[in-house]
């Protein structure tokens, strides 16, 4: 039997030194130059791919008018509660996007015209930083000449040039992106956007002169610190930040699928110019 | 003189790939052989997309007016990797196309058989012809450096 | 084995790959060594293309190995027709003839669209010092092996399943490339293999654990897992299928199972198997060999070589096929009008007689 006088100091000991929270989550892998290793499949948990900003649960994403308060629109009725939005507590730092009044009125325009202007419906490309957060998961491939990341939605990709090819040549849905290591975060800087993306399905926009700065910071093995900084002042009154963990796949057979939705939305996009259209 | 792709599948490639050519879609299935026409405009607008760029020209309309006509070309990507960028050629720029208008003529689209300056020269050449030495060469042979942007 | 002299020239593998300058050697003798990642095994890393004259069949009358005089008259031909077609046109030429201007192939009687959109491939591929008359080496005619008879039936029946719809009638009777769910030829594959028109480029990220191949069309990622693991459930086929790479010596070697349905490489079944390797010859070059099995398909495997050669300073473009996709739309919008024009046509009344 202990004596109880040991057990106190053993107590004490265990109050006055208490380990800090990263070295209870183990070390961080390392690649053979010593970087932070983020290889494997990661995700993303949470509802930002709703809407980025603090919002509560609500029957649907596309309205019309009710007897009593709106309900939701015909085309998304027959989901139920599958197609209702549960609830999110935001990954905008600060809680609101700064939004120049113009840019605001363009929100809730893409808000009303959802069905039609979601980009994701169509599984068009998501963008940066949408890809990040997408209820998809996504695989980043760093060795010591490359970072690529392959996204399982849409089969998005982008390669993270290590060395800056100079400005994008051309716009795109997925832009330019740039990489450096600032210790032991990876900084990255994408252009060269076009205008098409959203940052979710809450008809958050931008334009093509959008910049994104985004920061991966291995919390321990299995959690990235993912931020992204958004400037672009043709939209935004300032510069703003989201922030998020993302959390790795730990089964060890883990495997990124295969969602090339494309495929999917035939009927969608060219249904009615069938030579026998389908009956409504 | 075929100024045209099909000059390439049917008279440079000897080795033919036994009758069979890739296309990722039938030019013949989108626009319209009896719909020729010739076009003399003004560029306003470039979407620099793939699988095709469209060059947007602005034509004067007989009896007034003016109507803007899409004009579709290949991908982007082979010229930005030559070089060029949609900035190669600015708005405004005044460019002659013939081509075949598409099959649904409700659309004021054709297809870019010929796209010129107005002294004939094609569009986008760049520097240099192909400048793709990257394909199965002996590596003995030293490649083609390219131009800086 | 190819004699090279390692040249010097400022070659950059891709941006994002740190330079490599290769030095100058007078002398043959010098010899190159793969450089190796941080694990041991041969870098694959970069950007690589495997455009070239060479067609995947060797066409009749040539050996497998091509004269140096044969090749020059190739690439000739090639960087004439090029210099024709680039060639200042008529600023006071007309519209092109009506009922078409008789261009064949992908052209469609239309003229598809001006040469210097397109980047073919304009030298011949060349293995180990042999400039190949066709990608295939096995049979050792070059050429796709017959298929069986059970091959020949399952193809029949395609055929007859294919006529009952008109060919525009539905975005699901229209080529994959078309519908933007693959490239066009077999890009991605596996095999992967060129199309002879443009974007012929291939990125590859090559971990412990894994390598990635990325086509550039359409954006397609392989990933191949190096570390066994399962493979997928009969029923799970992806396209692409699902791929498994081990090192055998300095040989990245893939085996891919499970393709999806509707990726028929010349008429396989879902019983199709690839067997990939890549091993890094030189400086600028992956030699990329491949072996295809079907026995319910083909009488005998086939494989090819070509190689992959490095893209220097080019960058992959992103291709958002999908997303800028106005051709599928305007291909079944223009169906739908002549039909209707033709509808139109029929149930007017005919002109009376003057």
């Amino acid at each position: 039997m202990v004596p109880p006088r040991l057990c106190l100091s053993v107590a004490v000991l265990l109050l006055c030194f208490p380990f800090a929270g990263n070295a209870q989550r183990g070390a961080i892998p390392r690649t053979a130059s010593g970087k932070p290793d983020m290889n494997g499949i990661w995700q993303a948990l949470g509802n930002a791919h709703y809407d980025i900003e603090p919002h509560a649960a609500s029957a649907a994403m596309a309205w019309r008018p009710g007897p009593v308060v709106p309900v939701p629109a015909k085309e998304v009725v027959a989901l139920g509660a599958v197609g209702a939005v549960p609830s999110g507590q935001g990954i905008v730092v600060g809680g609101q996007i700064p939004y120049r009044p113009e840019a605001l009125a363009k929100k809730r325009e893409n808000q009303e015209h959802w069905l039609e202007r979601d980009p994701e419906i169509k599984c068009y490309l998501p963008g940066i930083p949408r890809a990040t957060y997408m209820p998809l998961p996504f695989q980043i491939f760093q060795s010591e000449r490359a970072t690529f990341m392959a996204y399982e939605y849409a089969g998005a990709v982008r390669n993270i040039y290590l060395k800056d090819p100079g400005p994008p040549q051309i716009d795109t849905w997925m832009g330019q992106s740039v990489g450096t290591w600032a210790a032991d975060t990876l900084v990255v800087t994408t252009t060269g956007f076009n205008a098409e993306t959203w940052f979710d399905r809450a008809g958050n926009h931008h334009s093509e002169a959008m910049k994104v700065v985004e920061r991966f910071n291995m919390l321990g093995p299995d959690h990235i610190q993912y931020e992204a900084t958004i400037e672009d002042s043709l939209t935004f009154t300032r510069p703003w930040t989201i922030r998020l963990p993302l959390y790795r796949l730990v089964n060890p057979d883990a495997r990124l699928g295969q969602f090339k939705c494309a495929e999917f939305v035939e009927e969608l996009m060219y249904g009615h110019l069938r030579k026998v259209p389908l009956k409504p | 003189m075929r100024k045209t792709i099909a000059a390439l599948a049917a008279g440079a490639l000897v080795l033919s790939v036994a009758g069979r050519v890739w296309a990722h879609h039938a030019f013949g299935a989108e626009f319209d052989p009896n719909a020729p026409i010739r076009l003399q405009g003004r560029v306003v607008k470039l979407e620099w997309v793939n699988p095709h760029a469209w060059i947007h020209i602005e034509v004067k309309k007989k009896g007034g007016g003016s109507e803007v006509w899409m004009v579709e070309g290949g991908t982007p990507n082979t010229l930005v990797r030559r070089g060029l960028t949609r900035q190669s050629i600015g708005y405004g720029t005044e460019v002659i196309v013939d081509g075949y208008q598409t099959k649904d003529h409700s659309l004021k689209r054709a297809n870019g058989r010929d796209v010129t300056f107005t002294d004939g020269r094609k569009i986008f050449l760049g520097s240099s012809g192909t400048g793709a030495p990257r394909d199965g060469r002996d590596p003995s042979e030293p490649p083609v450096k390219k131009p800086p942007k | 084995m190819r004699i090279h002299r390692v040249v010097a020239v400022g070659i950059t593998i891709a941006i994002g790959w740190p330079s490599a300058r290769a030095i100058a050697q007078p002398s043959p003798a010098h010899a190159w060594t793969v450089p190796r990642t941080p694990d041991g095994h041969p870098d694959l890393q970069g950007n690589w293309s495997n455009a070239t004259l060479t067609p995947l069949e060797r066409p009749t009358g040539l050996d497998r190995v091509l004269t140096k005089e044969q090749v020059a008259r190739l690439e000739k031909i090639r960087s004439d027709t090029i210099e024709k077609l680039n060639k200042a046109s008529d600023p006071n030429r007309p519209a092109p003839p009506l009922g078409g201007d008789g261009s064949t192939g992908a052209a469609g009687n239309v003229g598809g669209y001006n040469y210097f959109w397109i980047d073919a491939g304009d030298h011949i591929a060349i293995v180990n010092g042999e400039p190949r008359s066709s990608i295939i080496t096995d049979p050792p005619n070059g050429r796709v092996p017959p298929l069986t008879p059970a091959a020949r039936a399952r193809q029949a029946e395609r055929v007859r399943q294919a006529t009952r719809f008109g060919q525009y009638d539905n975005p699901e009777n229209r080529p994959l490339a078309e519908r933007c769910l693959m490239s066009f030829g077999s890009n991605a594959g596996p095999p992967m293999l060129p199309n002879y028109f443009y974007n012929n480029n291939y990125t590859i990220v090559q971990t412990k654990d894994h390598v990635m191949i990325m086509t550039e069309m359409v954006h397609d990622a392989r990933i191949i897992r190096l570390n066994g693991g399962d493979p997928l459930p009969p029923n799970v086929r992806p396209w692409m299928g699902d791929s498994r790479g081990r090192w055998e010596g300095d040989t990245l070697v893939i085996e891919t199972t499970n393709f999806h349905p509707r990726q028929t490489l010349r008429g396989a079944s879902d019983s199709l198997r690839v067997v990939e390797r890549l091993t890094r010859v030189d400086e600028r070059t992956i030699l990329y060999r491949f072996t295809v099995y079907d026995p319910s398909t083909f009488t005998q495997p086939w494989s090819g070589e070509l190689p992959f050669v490095s893209m220097g300073n080019d960058l992959v473009l992103e291709y958002g096929c999908h997303e800028g996709n106005y051709a599928l739309s305007n291909i079944l919008s223009g169906a739908r009008a002549e039909e209707r024009e033709a509808a139109r046509r029929k149930s007017a009344p005919t002109p009376s007689k003057p």
